[in-house]
């Protein structure tokens, strides 16, 4: 279960502090795909790199699992994002000197998971890259490049996934293909699904949505 | 563990042709540890085998006077007890030769070695043409030469030559003889006589600077106490004892320290590739942010992190190395095949291979530098927060106490490594304390030179514009490329602008109107005869001087300062003063004497008087009214100082003496009498002058200055020679630092000529872009080397050699001339793909 306790976020721009979250409380239940909804700058992407533990928030905490993560340091939450929390970016963020199947390996080998390989091999397959394994980054499509993402945010079998506008790169269709895969993932693994985007049509298939504006919630639709 | 092995290897797959040239730099340096130790080595194992040959004995015993019969009961009585078994003597001294044939006009000096039957008791005389050593050779006025002496005296086997008094008939040619060690100074090539023709050549007379020496064979264990007994007993009677294993002893030492400093040379190497290493780690790091923010987001630990690209660096350091390891192997290997053709020396004799030992050491360094330099620029991977995956941030930098304490480490660890290298702490701290000064030095002033540089920014030429705007580019490597380059051109300029001072000074002190022979050993009865001779224009000798010398020791001091009673007393508290001085007697101050305290006499007196060098004089506390006992030849003269001297030794063309007395005292004292004059000009002529007047007087010596400078001109372009591989060594490695710069920042560069290119700039313009920013950077470093030379010859001239500082313009204008050419060449040539990418392929891929 994720959940948010007055977790807010200001940073300094130039001289000003500019407070980018306003005080949000929030819990998520386990295996709800919740939508993150509002236009650019209104603090969504924020909001998911608190959660992923990437940012620390400026007061309030944040609770993984019964875990206050904002007592985490720098380690342990890598340890925490390498155990329980898939990442998918909006620009994919594959490294592009290991191929499709290694961006897959790594996240199990940092666990010291010992079928690595095996495992990876399965991932791609599950999102219909069996082909392409041997590509690097820059030989694949966006389209491929993000499922190459997505398999590697489910390499350790996260309980959460957290998608930050994974289909704002892409196509419709290839977005589609992206939406689908995920949706599929939430039925057959139960998993946590948090997902950032500014359309309101692609939020329709979540379970719930959260509409963000100027860094304060302005509505919860269960 | 996996993962940060896995990951090293899939780094490095990725990465190592961009990491390439630091790496090879190091393969450079590590090359040129692992063959100099190696090389040493193998001479040394090859010296240590011939340590009795090289030596002649187990034991031998030299005196350059008579055999006195006290001295010679002495000895004979240690060897009986100590059980010597074998022994043989040998008298050498350097004498002119010239060939008997009188249609041949040549002299030249020898060095003279006359040997009895028993001689060599170790190793062997080898001939050349297969002919076989044997003391029969040199019965009946038989010789053995060196090669070089039937060139200079144009004779072969079979001719007579002229030795003294007497004829010599050349009976072999000398190959290698026992005793000849690596390098050496000789006054001229080697001839062996029959013990006892030498008596006949009648060059022993008084005044002979002869050696005599008696080698002698005994039982292994009985070596040191005979030493100590001849050591202790023989003090008195001028006779000098040494054993092979003092030789060895004195050669391993030598070996040593030649094999430590000469090996630093290579570590100054490594070490510039270590801070290439360290730049280029700091641009890796920079360029690889993205990768290493989406590692931590998928739960990589900062440790694992720098885990993997400590490993990658060492596995290229350990690359680098080994590459360095076959290189050091290929030349040392072809070592034996360069040396073929020169002389026959114990470098012939070694058998060469690279040492395990040196190339262990030279892996650990070149793996341990790579791995210091790196470290420090790795920390900075700590600061990379995943969180700029989501927005664009910069990481505010807090003071990084971990970093400052990592430097600290790596900076002990490194005086550690050089004083390894150098196997003593002080010499570890001074020549890392004097690089870290030096890159200092260097770094400030590429930054002035930039700085300097700046206002071009401003210049009408956009080529040249941007050029500039480049030294300056984030991710730059100028400084970098400032500090190698720099220091390449620096060691090239600097030691051929010494090399050219120096010559500049010899030739200075040869030319004009001043003497350019020497002649040695005249004796008192040939004086009116040698003066008649050089008088007689018909022989060419211009302007000359007899002046007479006599031999003596200072026995005793009584003065206000210093008082000093017997030669022991002199020996043990007389400062400089125990040594054998040579002395003269003149009426007037050469010009350049000057007398500073007391008063010059100008004519002769019976009452002893004697004039001091200040130098001397301050040393031994030596005051005017102070009276000094000389023991000249057994009789022992008392002269009250009169006068101190300041000598000018660089004009001493005349010879500079210590000591001068008043005439009168003297006069009648044995002595002999040297000439310093200007010979004929022209080479013929002079040849004709050495061999007419040994022809008339055997006994004398010939020094010819030009053959001296010529000798000197020798060996300096060699030790030249020898600098400039190194300088050069040095600037191959900034040019391989360069070519590493280029290709680390090539991806920016890429990318900034497709952004020209859409804005409609042609190939030509970004062509003459890159040429003149590496035509400025090549500059700037050729300044730096330049201006640095120009500190060195200063410093080397005013405080080691004490000649008159110059500068030599041409050497400097060619070194920043030809860096400049050198850096914008590299520079242009491997940044020629930037040139070929198309634009719009570039700019999609970003």
């Amino acid at each position: 279960m994720i959940e948010l306790r007055e977790v807010s976020k200001t940073v300094t721009s130039g001289s000003e502090p500019l407070t980018i979250l306003h005080p949000l409380t929030l819990q998520i239940p386990r295996g709800q795909f919740v939508a993150v909804v509002g236009p650019s700058g209104s603090g969504k992407s924020t909001l998911l790199g608190l959660v992923a533990g990437l940012d620390a928030p400026t007061s309030g905490q944040v609770i993984i699992d019964g875990v206050d993560i904002t007592r985490l340091n720098e380690d342990a939450l890598a340890r925490l994002r390498g155990e329980k929390i898939g990442f998918v970016f909006q620009f994919f963020h594959l490294i592009p000197s290991l191929t499709a199947h290694e961006n897959v390996s790594v996240p199990m080998e940092i666990a010291g998971a010992a079928d690595a390989r095996e495992r990876a091999r399965a991932l791609l397959e599950e999102v219909g890259l069996t082909g392409r394994a041997h590509h690097y980054p820059s030989q694949l499509s966006g389209g491929e490049q993000q499922r190459v993402a997505l398999a590697r945010a489910l390499a350790n079998d996260p309980p959460i996934v957290l998608a930050d506008e994974p289909t704002g790169n892409l196509d419709s269709s290839n977005g589609r293909h992206i939406l689908e895969l995920l949706r599929t993932i939430h039925h057959s693994r139960g998993t946590t699904i948090m997902l950032v985007t500014h359309d309101a049509e692609l939020a329709a298939i979540a379970d719930a949505r959260l509409v963000l504006r100027d860094g304060r919630v302005v509505e919860k639709v269960a | 563990m996996m993962f940060v092995l896995r990951m090293a290897v899939r780094e490095t797959r990725a990465s190592w042709r961009r990491l390439l040239f630091f790496f090879v730099c190091i393969a450079v340096g590590v090359a040129a540890i692992v063959a100099l130790r190696s090389v040493i080595q193998n001479v040394r194992v090859a010296v240590n085998g011939e340590a009795r040959a090289l030596v002649g004995a187990d034991v031998v015993m030299s005196t350059n006077r008579e055999w006195t019969p006290e001295a010679r009961q002495k000895i004979d009585t240690h060897l009986a007890a100590a059980g010597a078994f074998a022994r043989t003597e040998t008298t050498e001294t350097p004498t002119m030769v010239r060939p008997a044939d009188p249609s041949k006009p040549l002299a030249k000096m020898a060095e003279l070695r006359a040997v009895q039957s028993g001689y060599p008791l170790y190793g062997t005389i080898t001939l050349q043409q297969a002919q076989v050593y044997s003391h029969a050779l040199l019965r009946q006025h038989g010789t053995l030469v060196r090669p070089e002496l039937l060139t200079a005296l144009n004779v072969e086997v079979g001719d007579r030559i002229a030795v003294g008094e007497t004829t010599f008939t050349i009976r072999g040619v000398i190959a290698k003889e026992p005793g000849s060690g690596p390098g050496g100074f000789s006054l001229g090539p080697r001839i062996y006589i029959d013990y006892d023709d030498l008596a006949s050549t009648g060059l022993l007379g008084f005044g002979s600077r002869a050696g005599r020496l008696l080698f002698v064979r005994v039982p292994d264990d009985r070596v040191p106490a005979l030493m100590t007994a001849l050591r202790q007993d023989l003090r008195q009677d001028f006779v000098n004892a040494r054993s092979y294993r003092s030789r060895e002893d004195q050669v391993g030492r030598d070996f040593d320290r030649a094999e430590d400093y000469l090996s630093l040379v290579g570590l100054v190497i490594v070490i510039l590739g270590g801070i290439a290493v360290s730049s280029v780690t700091r641009v890796f790091i920079l360029q690889k942010i993205r990768s290493i923010a989406v590692l931590k987001c998928i739960g990589a630990r900062n440790a694992q992190i720098i885990a993997v690209y400590i490993l990658q660096v060492m596995a290229l350091g350990l690359a680098g190395s080994l590459l360095g390891v076959a290189v050091a192997r290929a030349a040392v290997a072809a070592i034996p095949l360069a040396l073929k053709s020169s002389s026959a020396s114990l470098l012939t004799e070694a058998h060469y291979g690279v040492t395990w030992s040196a190339a262990v050491q030279g892996v650990a360094i070149g793996v341990l530098v790579s791995l210091l330099f790196s470290v420090v620029p790795l920390l900075h991977v700590r600061f990379i927060k995943p969180s700029l995956l989501l927005r664009d941030e910069t990481a505010r930098r807090r003071r990084d106490w971990l970093g400052m304490a990592a430097l600290v480490v790596v900076s002990l660890a490194l005086v550690g490594v050089t004083a390894w290298q150098a196997s003593s702490l002080r010499v570890g701290i001074v020549v890392c304390t004097g690089f870290a000064g030096l890159a200092f030095v260097l770094h400030l002033a590429g930054k002035a030179l930039v700085a300097l540089v700046a206002p071009l920014a401003n210049a009408k030429s956009f080529p040249l514009r941007h050029a500039v705007l480049h030294l300056s580019r984030p991710g730059n490597q100028t400084r970098v490329v400032l500090l190698a380059v720099g220091l390449g051109a620096f060691f090239i300029v600097g030691i051929r602008s010494l090399q050219a001072s120096l010559l500049d000074e010899f030739s200075f002190q040869t030319s004009a109107d001043s003497p350019d022979m020497f002649l040695l050993d005249i004796q008192r009865g040939q004086a009116d005869g040698v003066r008649a001779f050089l008088g007689d224009a018909g022989h060419g000798a211009g302007t000359f001087q007899l002046i007479p010398v006599l031999r003596a020791r200072v026995v005793g001091v009584s003065g206000r300062e210093m008082n000093l009673n017997g030669p022991q007393e002199v020996r043990e508290r007389g400062v400089s003063l125990g040594r054998e001085f040579t002395l003269t007697y003149r009426d007037h101050l050469e010009p350049n004497e000057r007398v500073i305290d007391g008063a010059f006499w100008s004519s002769p007196s019976a009452e002893p008087e004697v004039s001091v060098e200040r130098e001397i004089a301050e040393r031994a506390r030596l005051h005017v009214g102070d009276t000094i006992q000389f023991d000249i030849l057994g009789r022992v003269v008392s002269p009250r100082i009169t006068s101190i001297r300041n000598v000018e030794w660089r004009e001493s063309r005349n010879g500079g003496f210590v000591f001068v007395f008043r005439p009168g005292a003297l006069d009648q004292a044995p002595q002999m009498f040297v000439s310093p004059l200007k010979g004929p000009a022209d080479p013929a002529a002079r040849a004709r002058f050495q061999h007419d007047l040994v022809q008339r007087f055997p006994n004398v010596s010939v020094i010819d200055f030009r053959d001296v400078l010529e000798r000197i001109r020798d060996v300096m372009s060699k030790v030249t020679l020898a600098i400039t591989v190194v300088g050069g060594l040095v600037l191959f490695s900034g040019a391989l630092i360069l070519v590493g710069a280029v290709a680390m920042t090539k991806f920016q560069r890429v990318y900034e000529a497709a952004v020209f290119k859409t804005l409609g700039a042609n190939t030509r313009m970004i062509g003459r872009m890159l040429l003149f920013e590496y035509g400025v950077l090549g500059s700037l470093a050729g300044i730096i080397g330049s201006a640095g030379a120009v500190a060195l010859t200063w410093g080397v001239s005013k405080y080691a050699l004490e000649i008159p500082w110059k500068i030599f313009v041409t050497e400097h204008v060619a070194g920043v001339v030809l860096t400049a050419i050198l850096v914008a060449a590299i520079g242009v040539v491997s940044s020629l793909d930037v040139l070929r990418h198309k634009p719009l392929a570039t700019l999609r891929a970003e």
